[in-house]
């Protein structure tokens, strides 16, 4: 078990991370998913121990590691997690083994089972013919691999992840990507892995949890974040493409959606319905639920087509069949489907 | 899956650290560099001394006392600062932004008048251009025959020469590095607009270098105005005063309470261009920070005019580097400075005394002052390189590490408060504070301990500096992933922070021993006959006529200074096998 108790992070008047709780069984994969400056990465920092938490506490397998009533933490050494670093913080003056190996001469694990243990996870991370090399020598998905065998090889029972991919290029991401989920399965270990990419959460975790300005905004499985957003945040942050949110107003006897006056029935005067880009369609001919957008951009995906329009500040994406004879910078008419999938409130939660 | 970690969880760390780290950092620097400028304050302020503040600012005495000496002081900051852009920046740019011939020898060569001392470029040019007026000997043009004027032999204008002629490295340094900084695809950008290479300079690369300039100004003036050996060794003669200049006669005719007011005021002039020059800077900063990908801006091509420009450049860089090493060198053998290069003798290095030379004033091989002011020289240092690194370690690991809280900045700006100091007002300030007895501690004025104290606090913002850069290197993520695999302290320290950081270590260590090797103005009032040093030696040689032997010591040192650089340089290159690519 993997628990967070209503962990609070602050520097100074900043508060970094409000008021967070999740708890995750053993095995499970969990990744906390904000846009940059959302507080993920202090959160990564104290389940490391690297941060004290000013209030709050964290709990690996009933044991409290980290409480900030108490401002007392556990040594980060001591915890039984490894952290992998986003720049990977190979000690560059070390060959791939001695990265490897050093930690384990620090724990004092006798020189045969050393050397055994570095052997087993250079040829599992399948990086055994670069250990005499220095990481300058190695590209850069090489160093990411030899940064997970350094953090792996001490049999962490918590993994801890600070985008890892982020700097690698794009083939080699979705190659680490299953590298990693590999691994994950391998070792068995509980893993927090830190990202803004919501393919990379969608794709590996089995728990996420959505963060935006310190807060969990959702806390679910991928599936339920797609299918139950729970609030407007999550909506649009979350899938490919992101949902649509149109805001809907009270307009005498009808309610204003996106500029046009539409026959819904909202759950309140003010607020904003949310449509799935599959929902929407393209249609020739203006009707009463259609809305003219400018068309900014076309793209293929998957044997279907993926169209964005503009219009003022409302940017809308429909998924459709076929690709529309349209040029860019054409009006189309983006029709909407009788209902929302959902609706939220103003401040973004769902409210029906 | 818990098996070695697992076994040694359960030891609770108690995390409010850094508190005491803190106070024991900021104790130290309060002790260093605070208190010694709050008890110079002080003691002009005991009711016996206060009437110096009167003397200097409105007495019957006040023009000659500090009024004159501003002017002075003044018109060779302003002159000489804005020389020292000009000079720097026309340098930085043919170096940086053109394709000036041998660019690479106008770089190193640019930043070497730096590493000499100021009163090595003042002894030699009173050994060119010393006249008859205040007797003794000649220099070598007038031996030529040529009748030297006086305005060229001594006071104002050889003294903004000679200052520029230093001081303008340092301006170079800065500018240069702000030009290096300028993207290339700024300058391309413009370049695509259609701008020819004049609008570029004056429309881009002017304007995003203007923090550099203000900062290279502000620095050259708080150079200038406070340096004390070049107005010591050229104005003095013809009693042309500066502020440090009236100083250190104040202090040493026994004024103390006089010098000390001269002192103050000295600090807040040039504290306050620095605070202005850091005015003006601030919040355009970020200009200076402009990063991009590699890749040079295309060098702008000058033509018809790369070799008339090329020589333009050497004339001052030879003028500032080369010319003054040879001159010292041949006049440490030569009889007398009308003759630089003829009928050259060793007597100044390796002669024993003897009556009808030089007074009889042995070589300085043989003369026992000065051989134990080589070796305080060296000691001291050793001994300051050593401390002052701890120091400026310490500090940076400290506010790296605990960057929050209000305990952090204080150490930060006090670590950098001696660079507002003059270094004779430094010096001044450490009589003050540690040539009295305080309390159960004994009075340290002449021994060894008071240079090193004061040496390691001037220093400070040098060791600082190079602290920070060190901890950069290796702080941050590499060394919390060994912390993370609980590694002590210590071991951590052996492992993977000296072995990363020991070349930063050793240049910094080893900047810092040149540094204060070849200071004047800092000992020039700690100075005791008991503890000499090497450059107060020269100096004192120099005001007494014997510029032979002053040159000879001022080699010793350029020498010294030479080798601990290229052995800086040397470490750095030291092949390290995860450096090679």
């Amino acid at each position: 078990m993997l628990d967070i108790k209503n962990l609070t992070k602050r520097f100074g008047d900043f508060t970094a991370v409000k008021d967070v709780s999740i708890s995750v069984p053993d095995g499970a994969f969990l990744v906390l998913l904000g846009p940059s400056g959302c507080g993920k990465t202090t959160l990564l920092r104290m389940l490391a121990g690297l941060e004290l938490p000013s209030a709050g506490q964290i709990i690996f397998d009933e044991q409290v590691v980290s409480d900030g009533d108490q401002s007392w933490s556990v040594d980060p050494a001591k915890r039984n997690s490894g952290l992998v670093f986003q720049s990977y913080a190979l000690w560059p003056h070390m060959s791939v083994r001695g990265n490897v190996e050093w930690p384990l001469k620090v724990a004092k694990m006798p020189a045969s089972d050393r050397q055994a243990r570095v052997d087993e996870v250079l040829r599992l991370l399948d990086i055994h013919a670069l250990a005499d090399r220095y990481p300058n020598e190695i590209s850069g998905g090489q160093q990411q691999r030899v940064a997970i065998a350094r953090t792996i090889a001490p049999k962490p029972s918590v993994l801890l992840f600070d985008e890892p991919l982020s700097n690698l290029d794009a083939k080699l991401r979705v190659e680490m990507r299953t590298e990693l989920m590999r691994l994950h399965r391998a070792t068995g270990a509980t893993t927090v892995y830190v990202t803004h990419d919501q393919i990379e959460a969608m794709t590996m975790a089995s728990h996420v949890a959505v963060m935006n300005e310190g807060r969990v905004q959702q806390f679910g499985s991928p599936a339920d974040l797609i299918d139950q957003p729970q609030t407007a945040f999550v909506a649009t942050f979350v899938g490919t493409p992101p949902n649509n949110i149109i805001p809907v107003a009270k307009n005498g006897s009808g309610y204003k959606v996106g500029g046009r006056n539409m026959a819904l029935s909202p759950p309140a005067d003010e607020c904003l319905a949310m449509y799935r880009a599959e929902a929407m369609q393209i249609t020739d001919q203006p009707n009463e639920r259609t809305l003219p957008m400018e068309l900014v951009e076309v793209s293929a995906i998957a044997g279907r087509t993926m169209v964005t329009g503009l219009s003022k500040d409302l940017r809308l994406t429909a998924i459709v069949d076929r690709a529309d004879s349209a040029q860019i910078g054409d009006t189309v008419q983006f029709e909407l489907p009788a209902e929302p999938q959902c609706w939220f409130a103003l401040d973004g939660e769902r409210i029906g | 899956m818990a098996d070695i970690a697992m076994s040694r969880q359960g030891r609770r760390v108690f995390f409010k650290q850094g508190t005491v780290l803190k106070i024991v950092v900021l104790l130290l620097l309060i002790a260093l560099i605070v208190l010694p400028l709050i008890r110079t304050v002080l003691f002009t302020l005991r009711p016996d001394v206060i009437g110096a503040w009167g003397d200097v600012l409105s007495g019957r005495l006040s023009t000659n006392l500090f009024y004159k000496p501003l002017k002075n002081t003044m018109l060779i900051g302003l002159i000489v600062s804005t020389g020292c852009v000009l000079l720097g920046g026309f340098l930085a740019w043919l170096v940086v932004m053109t394709n000036v011939p041998y660019r690479r020898t106008i770089g190193v060569m640019a930043t070497l008048p730096f590493m000499i001392p100021s009163f090595a470029a003042a002894l030699a040019w009173g050994t060119l251009f010393r006249n008859d007026r205040v007797g003794g000997q000649i220099g070598w043009f007038q031996g030529l025959g040529f009748d030297v004027p006086d305005w060229l032999a001594w006071g104002m204008v050889p003294t903004l020469i000679v200052l520029t002629l230093h001081y303008f490295s340092l301006a170079f340094t800065i500018i240069a590095a702000a030009l290096a900084t300028v993207n290339s695809d700024l300058v391309e950008a413009a370049q695509i607009a259609g701008a020819n290479g004049r609008r570029i300079l004056m429309g881009i690369i002017l304007p995003v270098t203007t923090p550099a300039l203000v900062a290279a100004g502000s620095l050259c003036f708080a150079g200038a105005v406070s340096n004390f050996a070049t107005p010591a060794l050229l104005g003095l003669p013809v009693r042309m005063q500066t502020l440090s200049t009236r100083l250190f006669g104040m202090i040493e005719v026994g004024q103390v309470g006089r010098g000390y007011v001269i002192g103050i005021l000295l600090v807040i002039i040039s504290g306050l261009f620095l605070w202005a020059g850091n005015r003006v800077v601030s919040g355009r900063r970020s200009y200076a920070t402009i990063t991009g990908k590699g890749g040079r801006a295309k060098r702008f091509d000058l033509r018809g005019a790369r070799w008339p420009l090329f020589a333009f450049a050497m004339m001052f860089l030879l003028a500032s580097t080369v010319v003054p090493v040879i001159v010292l060198l041949a006049s440490s053998f030569a009889p007398s400075s009308a003759n630089l290069f003829s009928g050259w003798t060793a007597h100044y290095w390796i002669g024993a005394s003897n009556p009808s030379f030089a007074q009889g004033v042995p070589g300085i091989v043989h003369n026992a002052d000065i051989v134990r002011a080589l070796l305080v020289t060296l000691s001291l240092g050793l001994a300051v390189a050593f401390t002052g690194m701890i120091v400026g370690l310490l500090a940076s690991y400290t506010t790296a590490r605990y960057r929050e809280g209000w305990a952090s900045a204080a150490i930060t700006q006090i670590s950098f408060l001696p660079l507002l100091v003059p270094g004779i007002a430094f010096g001044a300030a450490y009589i003050a504070y540690l040539g009295a007895p305080i309390g159960p501690f004994p009075a340290l004025y002449g021994t060894f301990a008071l240079l090193v104290i004061a040496g390691t606090a001037y220093l400070l913002p040098f060791s600082v500096q190079t602290g920070r850069a060190v901890i950069q290197q290796v702080g941050g993520e590499l060394e919390e992933s060994a912390r993370l695999t609980g590694a002590g302290f210590l071991r951590r320290l052996g492992a993977i922070t000296v072995p990363l950081a020991i070349r930063g270590l050793a240049a910094g260590g080893i900047l810092i021993f040149v540094k204060i090797i070849r200071d004047l103005s800092l000992v020039v009032l700690l100075f005791t006959p008991t503890m000499p040093v090497l450059s107060v030696l020269a100096y004192r040689y120099a005001s007494e006529g014997f510029g032979q032997f002053a040159n000879a010591i001022t080699v010793v040192i350029l020498t010294i200074s030479i080798v601990a650089t290229l052995i800086a340089n040397r470490l750095q290159a030291k092949s390290q096998p995860w450096l090679k690519d």
